[in-house]
């Protein structure tokens, strides 16, 4: 039977077809997976099944039957749920509360908590999906307030269950127990719709995959009939280079080292310990780690947001000691953040005003107190056409652009600006196959042009790739250093999690 | 062909040209034009229902707000107007500019009342005003040359007061992390009890006079120069405009003002952005509030060296609170803060005489309260607008698929 049908959907935005004339159909218990470019019109699809968007033309069937969703509370009557890629979550609620919030269980006026605990626990029995129902939410890890909220999902009688990227937030390990998760619900006869932009994701866990690329649906293949680089194909149009060629440069006088280096989080408490590693010219030093092992509070304390508790910094031969970060910027660091929104750009502004913060004291972006938006204007179309930004109006805000835009913006800001010590935290984070090669290409010139660079990266792959050391963090500490070719992903994994580590160097 | 090109080089002198215009979004013209309809809308509702003619209200309300020309109390009104705008403008561009470097300023009342106090004193103390007194006679004909220096150092030295009082707020909130609201709204009680309860009764009082009286009166030179005999209009409109001129060129054409406005876009996320990039936050913030409080100074200056001439020991607070208003509704940009200060001058001038025909006064304030409460409500006021729009074009123009399905 089938759970879900879509017949000739089609979505337009002023001046955008976000999805055009798309069809497919979802069998009862399969997991089918939605995947495509940032902007390919994924989520606008998703959206429009869950009832928050209106399709401006197009039929969806649920269960055989024409439905008319016009909101997310139709959908839930469809029986069907959404798990969002951010977590719909009261931080300070408890699972179970979390859970039933919205549709409480009540004795007479009043929220009936030890009934919700009561149906929580008996829901989570019954799935198999195991959480305390006491705990405060807030306190667990990402992919246990997942599985809460697709618990939540699952107690309004969800059947379909939309998953928005929810490998997006997790580690390695959380997304194989997610996996784990959702073939026990297939077993249970549930359909999973998963949308994703990691191939191997989704060759690990769907039963057939439909590809987008610009809102057109390029075709739908079963698993068992495709690999990785086929799909690449279909979602880029072109064949995508995934290996990352090696580039040689002469390494040249060290540009950042520090000693010894200890760092707070935000909480007091000690996340960077003992830290002494050092980067040269022309190479790319690569720190791996599970995230949340340190990684945040070393580049806050490098980029002088946080000042160590112990340890030095230098940069270019200079103690780093209560530098401020225009101060650092000024002396040759620049830095691309995993985090766009919040650290990377200010959303609001136009591509044109984002182009230069930074720089934006310099000529001839300004003269005195007086900035030169003409000039600007001008820097920004430049940049614009050589990191082919789109779409390229640099009158557009910052938030109108897709992830892969905003990181080009940010690469061409960054770069642009005098430097010789490049940080790159996560650079690749959320973006598509042809941003990611993009970013590559970017990183390699500058090593080759001379650059120190520090790559701090969740994947493997990426690290492998693009270092010529590796340093690998846990729990805070340095505890190997190596290179590509003396080492594997699956050595790296294994120390990443601090197997073979020696507890005493650890605590 | 010429001719517009002087007009364009004329424009361009002062930072307004073309190419660096911004994109603009129309909502913000309609949402606050829309707000006000509304409050008129419903005002008339209320006073409908209190038993009283809306229509005669509304007439004597806008009839002799001097917003409409003619008649014999029209000079007076629109002097009134003007009057009363001014020192609404300047408070009013206080807020604003604070609000889009991301922070409420709710002492702009405060500030208002240190600038009043700092003019009065430069205004009177004997040092100053003597000598400019005696420049002042020797100058002869002359003598606006007098003038103009002591009510420019009268009003420089007030706004400079006011704006160190706003910038220790700033102080406190980058240094200690005092939010900024309870720092400013602590030191306006501060300077209002300060202010009142002891300089105007106090100190600056003339020994020969009742402790009712106020302080002494400025010296003739220190006044306002009166443009529109025989009303009291004097330059404090023309003041705020420039004021309001140079609040729109720092904003948008100077690096601090570039800076500003990327603090208040990410003001709620923390600021990252800016700091990482390597903009000095806290330093700017300490600045903008020192700007701001300059401006609300400015209109306490107005109320001294315009009106009062000296500081009446009847004074009540009100003129920054207005200011929050003036503000919202201007959206806190200075050219809709002129227009809103104005809207609001023209309620409060036509209020009194509304009061004459045996409608309370406070109609007006409930259509002001009103209009700032739909703005308040804007978030709605534009989704059901772009709802509306929405809908109407796709009457006007339906999708292709359909036309094809169909």
């Amino acid at each position: 039977m089938k759970a879900l049908e879509v017949r000739n959907i089609s979505k337009m935005f002023p001046g955008n077809l976000a999805n055009d004339n798309i069809s497919f159909s979802v069998e009862k218990g399969e997991i089918f997976a939605i995947v495509g470019e940032n902007g390919a019109g994924k989520s606008t699809l998703m959206n429009i099944i869950y009832g928050i968007y209106t399709p401006t033309a197009g039929e969806i069937y649920v269960n055989e039957q024409k439905a008319r969703i016009r909101s997310a509370e139709d959908a839930i009557q469809l029986h069907m749920g959404m798990v969002h890629q951010e977590f719909m979550l009261i931080p300070r609620f408890t699972v179970a509360q979390n859970i039933v919030v919205g549709d409480e269980p009540r004795k007479g006026i009043f929220f009936d908590y030890t009934r919700a605990v009561r149906e929580v626990k008996e829901l989570s029995d019954k799935v198999s999906l195991t959480v305390d129902a006491t705990a405060i939410t807030g306190d667990l890890p990402v992919g246990i307030q997942q599985r809460v909220e697709i618990l939540k999902v699952l107690r309004r009688g969800a059947e379909i269950l939309i998953f928005d990227e929810p490998t997006a937030v997790l580690t390695p390990e959380e997304t194989q127990e997610l996996f784990v998760t959702m073939r026990k619900l297939q077993s249970q006869g549930k359909t999973i719709l998963f949308i994703s932009h990691k191939l191997k994701e989704v060759m690990d866990i769907a039963d057939r995959i439909a590809v987008l690329r610009r809102g057109k649906l390029q075709g739908i293949v079963n698993k068992k009939d495709t690999n990785e680089e086929e799909l690449a194909r279909m979602m880029v149009g072109r064949n995508v280079v995934l290996e990352i060629p090696k580039v040689e440069a002469s390494v040249g006088p060290v540009a950042f080292s520090c000693h010894d280096l200890r760092v707070k989080n935000a909480r007091g408490m000690e996340t960077v310990k003992d830290v002494s590693f050092d980067v040269r010219g022309g190479e790319i030093v690569g720190i791996a780690g599970v995230q949340g092992n340190g990684q945040d509070e070393l580049v806050n304390a490098m980029i002088g947001f946080t000042r160590p508790t112990s340890g030095s910094m230098e940069l270019n031969g200079k103690s780093m000691r209560l530098v401020t970060t225009a101060e650092l910027r000024r002396q040759g660091m620049s830095y691309i953040t995993e985090d766009r929104a919040r650290r990377g750009l200010v959303m609001p502004y136009t591509v044109r005003d984002n182009s230069v913060m930074g720089q934006h004291l310099n000529a001839p972006f300004s003269k005195g107190l007086r900035m030169d938006y003409n000039k600007i204007a001008e820097f920004a179309e430049g940049k614009v056409k050589e990191y082919d930004i789109r779409p390229g109006d640099v009158l557009d805000t910052a938030g109108s652009l897709s992830g892969g835009n905003q990181q080009k913006l940010i690469l061409a800001r960054e770069l642009s600006l005098p430097h010789n010590f490049l940080i790159a935290s996560q650079p690749t984070r959320g973006l598509d196959v042809g941003a990611t090669e993009f970013v590559y290409r970017k990183l390699l010139e500058e090593k080759k042009s001379g650059k120190a660079i520090l790559l701090i990266s969740l994947e493997l792959s990426e690290i492998l790739g693009l270092s010529d050391r590796i340093l690998v963090m846990f729990e805070g500490h340095i505890v190997g250093e190596t290179t590509p070719d003396k080492t594997t992903e699956e050595a790296l994994g294994l120390l990443m999690l601090g197997v073979g580590v020696d507890r005493k160097v650890v605590s | 062909m010429s001719e517009s090109n002087g007009t364009n080089k004329f424009l361009k002198a002062f930072g307004i040209d073309s190419q660096s215009r911004r994109r603009r979004d129309p909502l913000n013209v309609w949402v606050p034009l829309i707000s006000i309809g509304l409050a008129l809308v419903v005002g008339m509702i209320v006073i409908a229902v209190s038993g009283r003619n809306p229509f005669r209200a509304y007439a004597l309300l806008f009839g002799d707000s001097g917003l409409i020309p003619g008649g014999s109390a029209w000079p007076r009104e629109f002097a009134e107007l003007l009057i009363k705008s001014a020192m609404y403008i300047a408070t009013g561009l206080a807020i604003a500019l604070a609000f889009k470097g991301g922070l409420f300023n709710i002492g702009a009342e405060g500030q208002f009342w240190v600038g009043a106090i700092v003019a009065t004193f430069f205004g009177y103390w004997s040092p100053v005003a003597g000598a400019f007194g005696s420049m002042a006679t020797a100058l002869g004909s002359m003598a606006w040359i007098a003038q103009l220096l002591h009510g420019a150092i009268c009003i420089i030295l007030g706004m400079l007061a006011g704006g160190a009082w706003a910038a220790f707020a700033g102080f406190l909130y980058v240094k200690r992390g005092v939010n900024i609201v309870i720092g400013t709204i602590m030191l306006n009680w501060i300077a209002w009890f300060l202010i009142t309860n002891w300089l105007v009764t106090g100190p600056m009082t003339p020994p020969t006079q009742t402790f009712t009286s106020g302080t002494y009166y400025v010296a003739d030179t220190a006044k306002l120069f009166r443009i529109m005999m025989p009303t009291r209009l004097n330059t404090s409109i023309i003041l705020v405009l420039l004021a309001a001129y140079a609040t729109w060129f720092l904003l948008y054409k100077t690096t601090i003002g570039y800076e500003i406005r990327a603090i208040g876009h990410t003001a709620n996320i923390g600021m990252e952005a800016p700091r990482a990039q390597g903009i000095n936050v806290n330093r700017r913030i300490v600045q903008m509030m020192f700007f701001s409080g300059c401006l609300a100074a400015l209109g306490g200056c107005f109320f001294i060296l315009g009106m009062q001439y000296q500081f009446p020991n009847t004074a009540t607070m009100g003129y920054g609170w207005t200011g929050i208003g003036v503000a919202l509704i201007g959206q806190s940009e200075p050219i809709g803060v002129v227009l809103a200060g104005l809207f609001i001058g023209a309620l409060r001038t036509g209020a009194t005489s509304m009061q004459v025909a045996n409608i309370p006064k406070t109609f007006s304030n409930i259509i002001e309260g009103l209009a700032v409460g739909f703005i308040a409500l804007q978030v709605a006021v534009r989704y059901y607008l772009v709802k509306f729009l929405q809908r109407r074009r796709a009457h006007a123009d339906p999708p292709a698929e359909q036309e094809a399905a169909a």
